[in-house]
């Protein structure tokens, strides 16, 4: 096995004319190898970029997408006894927000303090005799109080990973193709540190997509290279099944996916469409791995070589391991976890941090931000089990800023997204919005489940309204509704300019009134019921239920009102439900 | 500039696919950009069109990523992309 740690410096010991990384084909031109000898060039040139930067600390902020070029920084930067600091994103808040870390290298693209985008020409690189930094690399993340977290890493801490992941599943020279970003531990570790440390090439471009990586293997299959592809469960729960995978699967030697865990689903159909099963790693950058697992033998984490796992009575999860900072202390952890006898199962977090397409995201931080923007006089948001835990928001607004319409909701949801976006990623942002004039709660006063769950339930029932909320009104109820833009009843009835038929908003009112009066009632007949003007899809209106029994029966007295006016007023009589035969 | 019936196809199918609650065919300016700014689409939404594209006309993009994501930059150049190499 060839494994040298980063605290022997494994970048100068290979032979030079090894090849390092692999450039892929692009369009005529064939993919080639990129020699170490090539590589300890750019190491030169950035050695000489570092001379040339001024810089009052001993860390450098890095964020370069090339990694053959972010390779050549880490070692230059290491070489010169410095830290350094790799931020999660190229936002520009992200960076702007470490301002204490030093100097920004690389193509950050996005900052006025970005390096020239010209690089330095390669030459020899400089070996010194300074000692390694005390800190290797630091990472930020977002702890659970929405802050970001500075984790330091010292070089015992990752060569206590690489050693481990070197003898479970040594490189053996196969090309590591990688489909994550190295700015993170994972992508750092497995698609830039492994690779050097073991003498195996990787790719010098990233593999953004399921095209590129069948070209790839295509190509790898004629060259008889085989690769090890370094994923994430957004990559590989999206694999075209029209793409023929069957000739080239072969040269995939294995498969490794971090970040989230992998559905079920998903790791089948990999199985299926790939040939080889997905090696799950479990952890985080505080934490480094913790376990691992191939779902098709089970769906328990068996812990690394090297990490003892616990639990206490609330389920969280304990660890000693060597990958963490007190290698020698247990140490309590946010994640819920539950024994088997195989090993352990995951049950989600203690805290508000979710991950959304692979990426930590902290829900406090999310609703602070959204708590500070004009006209938010309360936020909150959490994952829904759609597409990837997309974020679902409820905002209280001010009447002011409050939509009334289509068009007045899509620019509020605009305004909202523009201004988070320069803290936030696009998939982390809200993608289902609620907007209430008055926070809804159960008779506890909380946000409870049930109340979450009807604020969402027209994304489930396409003939539901989207409720906001209902407060008592007179001797009824007064509830809140927006028309929902693909409601069952809107669809394809009127071309051109859709509206809600009156009947519907009959049938919403009769399910309210069943709800909130908890009457077991049809409607027998309509009364007097008068509709002045349709609703629009996107309309915000205001439903007013009286339930009334008297001589002449039970009745519901129904209103709707928008700011557009009257929508339908008038009295719907009730009869008794007829009991249902079983 | 009128909306071809295949560019309203289109709409509805991003739409659809994508879970976009409060977007309406109307919406969707075809010379607007669908990613980022515009209509807001991130890299997750990349991978589900692109599925999307290879299920309802059966279009294999290139492997030349960034290029055939190019096709993605408005609803225009992605009617161009369906309707020069549509498979069914």
């Amino acid at each position: 096995m060839t494994f040298r740690e980063l605290s022997a410096r494994p970048w100068r010991h290979r032979p030079l004319s090894e090849p390092f990384a692999w450039l892929p084909p692009e369009g005529n031109t064939p993919a080639r190898w990129f020699s170490v000898g090539e590589w300890h060039g750019r190491i030169g040139a950035w050695q000489q970029q570092l001379l040339d930067t001024p810089n009052d600390s001993d860390s450098w902020r890095l964020y370069e997408p090339d990694p053959i070029e972010f390779g050549a920084a880490l070692i230059a930067i290491w070489e010169r006894g410095d830290r350094v600091v790799l931020p999660a994103d190229n936002q520009p808040e992200t960076l702007s927000g470490l301002r204490d870390a030093g100097v920004v290298l690389g193509s950050s693209g996005q900052t006025p303090e970005q390096m020239p985008s010209t690089r330095l020409p390669s030459r020899p690189p400089r070996w010194s005799s300074e000692p390694l930094p005390a800190v290797a690399v630091s990472l930020y993340t977002s702890g659970s109080s929405g802050d970001p977290q500075r984790i330091d890493k010292r070089f015992d801490q990752l060569d206590a990973e690489l050693a481990t992941q070197a003898s479970l599943w040594p490189l053996r020279g196969q090309l590591v193709v990688s489909q994550v970003s190295h700015q993170h531990i994972y992508g750092l570790l497995f698609s830039i540190l492994r690779p050097l440390c073991e003498a195996s090439p990787f790719s010098a471009q990233p593999c953004r997509y399921p095209e590129t990586l069948h070209t790839w293997l295509r190509c790898c299959k004629t060259e008889g290279r085989r690769i090890v592809l370094v994923s994430a469960p957004p990559a590989l729960s999206r694999l075209p099944e029209a793409l023929d995978w069957q000739p080239e699967r072969a040269v995939l030697e294995t498969i490794y996916s971090s970040g989230a865990p992998l559905s079920k689903g998903a790791s089948d159909q990999v199985f299926e469409r790939l040939g080889k099963p997905v090696h799950e790693i479990y952890g985080s950058s505080e934490t480094g791995g913790i376990a691992w697992r191939v779902q098709q033998r089970g769906s328990a984490w068996t812990a690394l070589p090297g990490v003892e796992v616990r639990h206490d009575e609330e389920s969280r999860l304990w660890l000693r391991s060597s990958h963490l900072e007190t290698p020698n202390q247990w140490q309590r952890q946010a994640d819920l976890i539950a024994p088997t006898d195989d090993g352990f199962e995951l049950l989600g977090r203690a805290d508000r941090i979710v991950k959304i397409g692979g990426k930590r995201l902290s829900l406090t931080a999310m609703d602070r931000a959204l708590a500070t923007l004009p006209g938010v006089e309360r936020a909150t948001t959490w994952t829904l089990q759609r597409r990837d835990l997309r974020l679902a928001a409820v905002i209280q607004l001010s009447p002011d800023a409050m939509p009334h319409d289509h068009r007045q909701r899509r620019e509020t949801v605009k305004r909202l997204r523009r201004a988070l976006a320069a803290r936030f990623e696009t998939p982390a942002l809200p993608r289902y919005w609620r907007f209430v004039d008055h926070w809804p709660t159960n008779t506890q006063g909380k946000l409870s489940a049930e109340i979450r769950q009807r604020l969402f339930q027209d994304l489930e029932d396409r003939r539901a309204p989207r409720w906001l909320g209902e407060r008592p009104h007179e001797s009824g109820w007064r509830i809140i509704l927006e028309v929902p833009e693909h409601c069952i009843y809107v669809d394809g009835h009127f071309d051109g300019q859709p509206v809600l038929p009156g009947i519907a908003l009959v049938h919403w009112a009769m399910q309210q009134a069943r709800r909130l009066f908890a009457i077991d009632a049809d409607f027998s007949g309509l009364e007097r019921l008068r509709f002045p003007q349709p609703l629009l899809p996107g309309d915000r209106f205001e439903m007013t239920l009286e339930h009334r029994q008297d001589d002449a029966g039970a009745s519901l007295r129904l209103e709707c009102d928008s700011q557009r006016g009257k929508h339908v007023s008038g009295r719907i009589a009730l009869t008794a439900r007829q009991e249902l035969k079983r | 500039m009128a909306t071809t019936a295949l560019e309203h196809e289109l709409k509805e199918m991003i739409i659809e696919t994508l879970e976009l609650e409060d977007v309406t065919p109307d919406d969707i300016d075809p010379d607007e950009p669908l990613f980022v700014e515009g209509l807001g689409l991130d890299s997750i939404d990349a991978l589900e069109l692109g599925l999307a594209l290879q299920k309802r006309y059966g279009i294999t993009l290139e492997s030349e990523a960034e290029s055939s994501r190019q096709h993605f930059a408005n609803l225009r150049s992605l009617a161009a992309l369906v309707e020069s190499r549509r498979q069914k």
